[in-house]
């Protein structure tokens, strides 16, 4: 007879409530409310402390309330430490009777009938966000006074303030509209604009095949390479701004991952981001070698914008490229620009005359808590692991296609863009 | 510089731990049992106050640095015994003896703040998530505070 487990595990008595996801979450994230620190306002009275407690004891004492103020009187900076009521809590699964819970409305609490005020959720917060009260050795912790927080009201300088985050994203409908007008514009209106435009005096060419053409034929036209400038001089002044608000084939992936939300990944040595430039080396040199513009031909842009219409049976096949090249979007999302694209490569050297960065951790940004900024990046240069560590990740510009998703998702407004010479984020501090 | 001896009676005194009535309460509560597989007699706040009052080698031992020094035990004594504050001078004595391998000293202010069983049991917990993480559990509490501070203000 096989010999039973008759043991009770916290599973067996307490299980956990399943993660479930409603149907608008789909369409809309939830926004949660959270308090919000200005750490340049605050003078680390403590204010917010002394109000805490009450709600705590019967008493005013600082000690044992459920938000620490640190002071550093040398640089004279003061924080107020706060339970940032993570997304992925780290104290959660770290209590060992299951205290913690992480409610429908975003809030983490300590259900008090099974803390043991063991402290081990202190142990496991990054920011040590749960106190335990000297005196009465109970664990306190924020949690939002159910939705109204005391010590937002009783801050003398606002340096507490709180909200719901924003209500409409704005530059995500504008992104779409621009990508949707420029794909009908550059496909369907005016066919083959992307590659070479030109109405009276006004002459716009694509900076990649202009550089293969002058391989291929030898010779500079003085037209060519000015009309090549405009892309260029838009790319020095808003980044790779082409990438993530016209490219035509851009708006393409866009669209596939949309419809593959499920992403396998690709093997590591598949993942540089030199490869563009290689293959743009490679098509330049491709071009001197064999006398016509060899990349431009395959080129899912160029052939997106000459293929609507009636055409013949060669240029149709060449149209096989684009959904080729768009189910790469099951790796990761936007593989092809990422790693292979060649017109990319061409932008992102020019993005290192680039007069405009994004930054991310602007004294607001609640690193670990969030970590949406990742999430959201199309191209995946934004170190969720840096995040996490606490530390503000440096953004290549380079690779950065401005799509500005990670400015519209920020509820924090920490994400934010500003001029290349401006300093915008606190040193980096290291362990 | 008070000798062993004065030191476990000062414990037993602190956390009256000589009326104790072995009901097992203690052990009822004791988050340990969910904490760790091997959790035994040996370990148990019930084991632990037993030693001292026999008077077994518990400083050197390591099952005192499995405890969480969690208020469970010490709430449910019918006696008003408290584990807690007997683990605490016994730990406190083990380290003014420089029996350092079973607690853990942060990398910034070299404080001894956590034991090592029970810090493992944390990472164990967490090993979902990325490695980067345990860099800063790595440091005690308030350090991390300070820190903080230092990255955001």
């Amino acid at each position: 007879m096989a010999e039973q487990d008759f043991s009770l595990n916290l599973d067996d008595l307490r299980p956990r409530p399943a993660e479930k996801k409603r149907f608008s979450e789909y369409f809309m994230p939830r926004r949660h409310s959270f308090i919000i620190f200005h750490p340049d306002r605050c003078t680390g009275c403590g204010a917010c402390e002394m109000i805490c407690s009450t709600r705590n004891t019967e008493k005013v004492a600082p000690v044992s309330a459920s938000v620490k103020v640190v002071r550093d009187e040398k640089e004279g900076k003061n924080f107020s430490i706060l339970c940032q009521h993570c997304r992925k809590p780290l104290c959660l699964p770290a209590c060992p009777t299951r205290a913690i819970e992480k409610g429908d409305d975003g809030i983490v609490r300590i259900d008090k009938l099974f803390c043991t005020e063991c402290g081990l959720c202190t142990m496991a917060c990054p920011a040590a966000a749960p106190i335990k009260d000297p005196g009465s050795q109970e664990i306190h912790k924020c949690d939002l006074c159910e939705g109204d927080p005391l010590c937002v009201k009783q801050c003398p300088e606002n340096a507490l303030t709180f909200t719901r985050g924003k209500a409409v994203r704005w530059i995500k409908g504008l992104r779409w509209t621009s990508q949707l007008m420029s794909f009908l514009l550059l496909v369907m209106v005016f066919i083959g604009t992307f590659c070479y435009f030109r109405t009276g005096n006004v002459n716009f060419a694509c900076p990649t095949g202009t550089l293969q053409n002058i391989a291929s034929s030898g010779t500079i036209v003085l037209v060519g390479v000015s009309s090549a400038l405009a892309l260029l001089i838009l790319t020095v002044l808003a980044g790779r701004l082409f990438c993530g608000w016209v490219c035509p084939f851009g708006f393409v992936l866009d669209v596939v991952d949309k419809i593959t939300p499920k992403k396998i990944g690709w093997p590591s040595f598949l993942k540089s981001r030199m490869t563009k430039y290689g293959v743009l080396a490679g098509a330049v040199g491709g071009s001197y070698a064999l006398g016509f513009q060899v990349f431009c031909t395959v080129c899912p842009i160029g052939t997106l914008c000459r293929a609507y219409g009636v055409q013949s049976f060669f240029r149709s096949a060449e149209l096989a490229i684009v959904p080729a090249l768009a189910s790469l979007e099951i790796g990761e999302r936007r593989s092809w620009c990422r790693y292979f694209c060649p017109v990319g490569a061409v932008l992102g050297l020019t993005a290192l005359l680039r007069m405009i960065k994004i930054v991310i951790g602007a004294k607001r940004c609640k690193k670990f808590s969030c970590i949406q900024c990742a999430e959201v990046c199309p191209v995946g240069i934004i170190d969720a692991d840096k995040l996490r560590e606490g530390l503000s990740p440096k953004i290549p510009m380079t690779e950065c296609i401005m799509c500005m998703r990670c400015i519209d998702r920020c509820p924090y407004d920490a994400a934010k863009i500003r001029f290349r010479w401006q300093k915008a984020t606190p040193g980096e501090v290291r362990i | 510089m008070k000798n062993r001896k004065d030191k476990i009676a000062e414990a037993k005194r602190a956390s009256g731990a000589d009326s104790c009535v072995e009901c097992g309460r203690c052990v009822a509560a004791c988050p340990m049992a969910e904490m760790y597989e091997n959790f035994s007699i040996e370990m148990s706040p019930r084991g632990i106050i037993k030693k001292t009052l026999v008077g077994d080698p518990v400083v050197e031992d390591r099952n005192i640095w499995y405890c969480t020094e969690c208020n469970a035990g010490t709430d449910t004594c019918p006696q008003g015994v408290s584990c807690r504050d007997l683990i605490r001078k016994l730990r406190e004595a083990a380290v003014d003896e420089n029996i350092l391998g079973n607690a853990k000293t942060c990398k910034c202010c070299g404080r001894a703040f956590v034991a090592i069983p029970v810090e493992d049991f944390v990472f164990a917990r967490l090993k979902d998530e990325p490695p980067n993480v345990f860099g800063v559990l790595d440091i005690c509490p308030p350090c991390r505070r300070e820190i903080y501070l230092l990255r955001n203000a």
